[in-house]
């Protein structure tokens, strides 16, 4: 009897709970149909405005600027007050057995150290400091866009502020700086040659900053695209925003660091002397040899 | 510019990663590093002394069982000196008890002889004598009854005064 009971109590409170959805679904239904909701901006312009931000201009101390140049200086500064707060707080109870987030810090600091010793092991102090930043820098400011820290343009539209290397200026910016970086490796450790070993590469400063530009442009035109419509930002966005960005931070911050910390060590490498292998050494070897042979 | 390439903005951007990067690197890589390397050292430092008593230890245990098996040689070559020396004496004492028992032996022989030469020699006149003695009590006797009770008894007392 009770057991029968049970079982008509839960068929009843499933019927409802699909009834519930069912009558949400409808009431979102209209509400997302209805031409109110519409956006001032049609989607070309949107995406337009995503890739050359010269329409919605951001004030950043008196001068106008991209959004992204803002989110650059927020990520920025949320990341020098974690480290300041880590610093002061964290690091000076750090354990010879480690906890749960001494040892997420010491993985990602060991991570880049050991990534720039293994591609550069003869000079890799300054390389697994910069690759740490760099790598920071990259992956934080990929998932700032997650937040959407909303943002009036000068223009006067509310915008969310985008990842700071969506921005190809950004991307120039840390792709000809891995460059210089990799140029001053090669001076540092072979002078002229070294210059001429990072010059061969003159291709790389820009193919560094458009890759990264575009692998990172693709995701937030994704983002914007799916943002765009009022429909698609239910659930959607949980996979397409969330798993999309983070799976395009890791990536790109695991190939901007990689290729510098390569090239760093190509060029940094110190340089040994070739045998010279011709007429001339054949000679000789032939007159080494000759010589054992009398002995 | 093409793109909306603008040299500002990319020098902002610049100017904002370079004080990321000095902030990042003073404030959380290197102080990070400098513990983890700090910890590998100190790790590196107790592998070295635990290697390094980990020789010394098997260095001594060599050394003890050297100093064992030599200490054992010698003991064994001690026993077999002993045990030598002590055959040696045996052997010697044997040798002289021999000597001393032969010598006892002839020295018994030479006094046996000339004890039995004495003997020989003395029992001639002592038989002479009981006959004397003897004859004299047979002659003073009354009857020859009495005389030979008398010589029994007289014999008797002899062989009685002799055994005392």
């Amino acid at each position: 009897m009770t057991e029968s009971k049970k079982k008509l109590s839960k068929k009843k409170i499933v019927a409802i709970v699909v009834w519930l959805f069912v009558f949400a679904a409808l009431i979102a239904g209209i509400v997302l149909t209805d031409p109110l909701y519409e956006q001032e901006e049609s989607v070309s312009e949107v995406m337009e405005d995503a890739v050359l931000h010269e329409s919605n201009k951001a004030d950043l101390f008196g001068m106008q600027v991209n959004p992204a140049v803002v989110s650059g200086f927020v990520v920025t500064g949320i990341l020098l007050v974690a480290a300041a707060v880590i610093r002061i707080f964290a690091i000076p109870r750090f354990k010879r057995v480690p906890g749960k987030f001494q040892l997420v810090l010491e993985t990602a600091v060991g991570w880049f150290d050991k990534l720039a010793k293994t591609n550069s092991p003869h000079r890799n102090s300054f390389l697994g400091a910069y690759i740490f930043s760099a790598g920071a820098y990259i992956f934080c400011g990929t998932l700032f866009e997650l937040i959407g820290i909303p943002i009036m343009t000068l223009s006067g539209v509310s915008l969310s502020l985008p990842a700071p290397l969506s921005d190809i200026n950004g991307a120039i910016s840390l792709g000809c700086l891995s460059y210089i970086v990799i140029l001053s490796g090669g001076v540092v450790s072979n002078g002229i040659r070294g210059v001429g070993r990072t010059l061969k590469d003159f291709s790389l400063p820009i193919s560094m900053s458009f890759r990264l530009f575009g692998a990172l442009l693709s995701g937030l035109l994704v983002t914007e695209l799916v943002y765009y419509y009022l429909a698609l930002s239910f659930v959607l966005p949980v996979i397409v925003g969330i798993l999309f960005t983070l799976m395009h931070a890791l990536i790109q911050t695991y190939v901007l660091v990689m290729l510098t910390s390569m090239f760093y060590g190509e060029v940094s490498e110190p340089y040994v002397k070739k045998q010279k292998v011709g007429k001339k050494a054949a000679k000789n070897d032939k007159k080494i040899l000759v010589n054992e042979v009398k002995i | 510019m093409p793109l909306n390439i603008d040299w500002q903005q990319i020098l902002l951007h610049l100017l904002n990663f370079l004080i990321l990067a000095t902030g990042l690197t003073l404030l959380l890589y290197k102080p990070v590093k400098r513990f983890m390397k700090k910890r590998e050292d100190e790790y590196a430092a107790r592998e070295e002394n635990t290697k390094k008593a980990l020789e010394d230890a098997e260095r001594k245990g060599a050394e003890y069982e050297q100093r064992l098996s030599d200490a054992n040689a010698r003991i064994a070559e001690m026993k077999k000196a002993a045990a030598d020396e002590a055959d040696a004496a045996r052997s010697e004492k044997l040798r002289a008890a021999e000597r001393e028992a032969k010598k006892i032996v002839e020295n018994a022989r030479v006094k046996a002889r000339a004890e039995h030469d004495k003997i020989i020699d003395g029992i001639g006149d002592d038989i002479r004598d009981l006959v004397d003695a003897m004859a004299g009590k047979v002659a003073l006797s009354n009857s020859v009854d009495e005389a030979y009770e008398s010589f029994l008894k007289s014999a008797e007392e002899d062989a009685r005064n002799e055994k005392v």
